[in-house]
């Protein structure tokens, strides 16, 4: 037994619907938070930061907002890369042809871009559902691709076909070193979070949720499909979309279209469905599977080799990343289909009553 | 008992419903009084079901007139239906999943509740005043259907009895003018059945809702309702006070055979 609730009684409906109604998850979260925003930037080094720690947080950012669609209204989408590009691309072009724009005011403008796309690329879910849905949202993918490729305005006519933003300036600051862009992307990701988290436990959370269960009794019951689906969409490819500017802006700095290929799009959908459907939590448990585990096997198995005394070589240890990685994501399927964060809450139930089978 | 059946709220009038060749409603009329218990009875496939979608717009009746509250209806979308106070309960249960009781009942506010998806998000004042008002509201249908002990669980682990009892909770937290049951008790047990009979005789009396119930059960049918209407292969064969119709050799013929 780690720690139990006895003693705490709500008093109010308020106290009893906050977020972390139990006293210690609201400090340990408290803690966790503190120390990402004061602890890590002291230990982690350079590496750390730049091939770890961002694009977890803006994959992070990213998942979320899959999950948002896909987790909690049922709306399966293989489109997300198309969706970050655009954010990408919108950002991008508003930083650059509006003198003064300021970076929040892109990347938010590149979130509304997308979200005005994500409207138009979900109305197919007002007819189609499920797989035939998935191909439908794959169109927008190989839209998108092709248009940032071909559409030289959408890439202010570089050469090159790759666009470059330098100088992030926020409200002054400047964003520039590694640790400053790991501030910068965590305090996105807090407040993206806190946002998903209010949304998901107020009515408009319920309203998916709903339309994800079961659609016929929920309009019965009053809520309109269209609006529940196409605000699905729409808050989803913001997420995406702003996800996706600071994905080209704060990590990659220059890019291409093909930093946000189809591929993006799986590797989204795939930290859904591992990190946990219709669960806050389980879209960071998913981006860090799916961005930590690889590297954390690429550095430990040539230590592991060493112990034994066998040398890996270099060949030997990525075709052994890849089939550990994927080993790990079947083991993981069966173990608990509903994802790392049902393990999580299980795991948490079992030892609220632990040591006691009841 | 106490209670004053009104004037005629819901009126249909001719209704046919055709699928394709398959006709499952043939020029039924009848007509549901305020606050009465009104039951749709009938053998298997006698069109009980697609009645009450046709009363609250999941079908659309080829043929016929409805009126609700003196006015006609046109092209009336299941939400709109919702709007105007028409709730319903499901006979295979068709209650969230995923979602918790509480959050189950608390869709069923959703039409009251009027905040935007930007306050929402924001957790601001309004937004939040209006959840914890709403919740409140909740938490009494909750007491009055005695399910305090389950709000947190998810509607999935639910046995099948209480299950149905938060599929009425959920109906009834629109405040609806009018609730649909469809077959309420099916499927439950003796004690259960009581129970619901308590509950739904509790909400006819206390809240004056109207109540349109499909239910096998005869005795149950005889005891609770006003007034009961009789379906035989999409054709109304009976009318009436419970008495009457029970003594019906056309609804006798209907269910025993012609033999009787």
């Amino acid at each position: 037994m780690i720690y139990r609730e006895n003693g705490q009684f709500k008093t109010s409906y308020g106290a009893d619907q906050q977020i972390f109604p139990i006293a210690q998850d609201r400090w340990a979260v408290l803690a966790i938070i503190a120390f990402a925003f004061i602890g890590v930037p002291l230990l982690a080094d350079e590496y750390m930061f730049r091939a770890i720690l961002i694009p977890f947080l803006i994959l992070s950012l990213a998942a979320l907002g899959v999950n948002l669609l896909v987790g909690y209204c049922g709306q399966i989408t293989l489109g997300a890369g198309a969706f970050m590009a655009i954010g990408a691309y919108a950002a991008y072009n508003f930083l650059i042809r509006i003198d003064g724009m300021p970076l929040l005011g892109a990347l938010i403008l590149g979130g509304l871009t997308s979200a005005a796309m994500g409207i138009l690329f979900g109305i197919p879910s007002l007819r189609v559902r499920g797989l035939y849905l998935a191909v439908a949202t794959l169109a927008a993918q190989f839209f998108w691709d092709w248009a940032f490729l071909r559409i030289k305005w959408f890439t202010n006519d570089s050469s090159s076909g790759s666009v470059s933003v330098s100088n992030l300036d926020f409200f002054g600051w400047t964003i520039d070193a590694p640790a400053e862009k790991y501030l910068f992307c965590l305090g996105m990701l807090v407040v993206f979070g806190l946002l998903a988290k209010n949304m998901t436990r107020a009515s408009i959370g319920r309203q998916w949720m709903a339309i994800r269960d079961m659609d016929v009794a929920a309009e019965v019951i009053g809520i309109r499909p269209m609006w529940a689906k196409l605000s699905a969409f729409a808050v989803s490819s913001f997420f995406v979309g702003v996800a996706g500017a600071m994905w080209g802006f704060v990590h990659l700095g220059s890019w291409e279209p093909a930093a946000f290929s189809v591929d993006r799009s799986f590797q989204l959908l795939f930290m859904v469905i591992i990190g946990g459907l219709g669960s806050i939590v389980g879209s960071f448990f998913g981006a860090a599977f799916i961005v930590i585990l690889p590297i954390f096997l690429n550095q430990m198995l040539p230590a592991l080799g060493g112990l034994f005394g066998v040398s890996i070589s270099t060949a030997a240890v990525s075709h052994a990343e890849l089939i550990i990685f994927g080993v790990l994501i079947v083991f993981f399927l069966i173990v608990e289909p509903h994802g790392l964060a049902r393990l999580w809450a299980t795991s948490k139930e079992k030892l609220r009553l632990w040591p006691f089978p009841h | 008992m106490s209670k004053q059946i009104g004037d005629v709220i819901l009126d249909l009038q001719n209704i046919s419903l055709r699928f394709g060749g398959v006709k499952a409603l043939t020029d039924i009329s009848f007509n549901v009084r305020e606050h009465e218990v009104r039951a749709i009875i009938g053998p298997n496939g006698a069109g009980k079901s697609s009645m009450l979608n046709v009363i609250n717009g999941v079908y659309h009746p080829q043929d016929g007139k409805i009126f609700f509250r003196g006015e006609e209806r046109k092209a009336m979308q299941p939400h709109m239906a919702a709007a105007q106070g028409i709730a319903r309960t499901f006979q295979n249960i068709a209650l969230f999943k995923g979602m918790s009781v509480l959050d189950n009942i608390m869709t069923g506010r959703n039409l009251q509740m009027k905040s935007n998806l930007l306050m929402q998000a924001l957790w601001w004042g309004p937004a939040r005043n209006e959840e914890l008002k709403h919740r409140a509201r909740v938490e009494e249908i909750i007491d009055f259907l005695e399910i305090q002990h389950i709000r947190k669980t998810p509607v999935g682990r639910l046995p099948y009895g209480l299950q149905k009892r938060v599929d009425l909770g959920r109906a009834l937290a629109m405040e609806p003018k009018i609730l649909l049951l469809d077959e309420p008790m099916a499927g439950m047990n003796v004690e259960e059945k009581q129970d619901m009979c308590r509950f739904i005789l509790d909400v006819n009396d206390q809240f004056g809702t109207t109540i349109v119930l499909i239910e096998h059960d005869m005795g149950v049918v005889m005891d609770i309702s006003d007034r009961v209407v009789v379906l035989d292969y999409g054709k109304k064969i009976g009318d009436g006070i419970p008495d009457e119709v029970r003594s019906s050799p056309e609804v006798i013929k209907a269910y025993l055979g012609a033999g009787h």
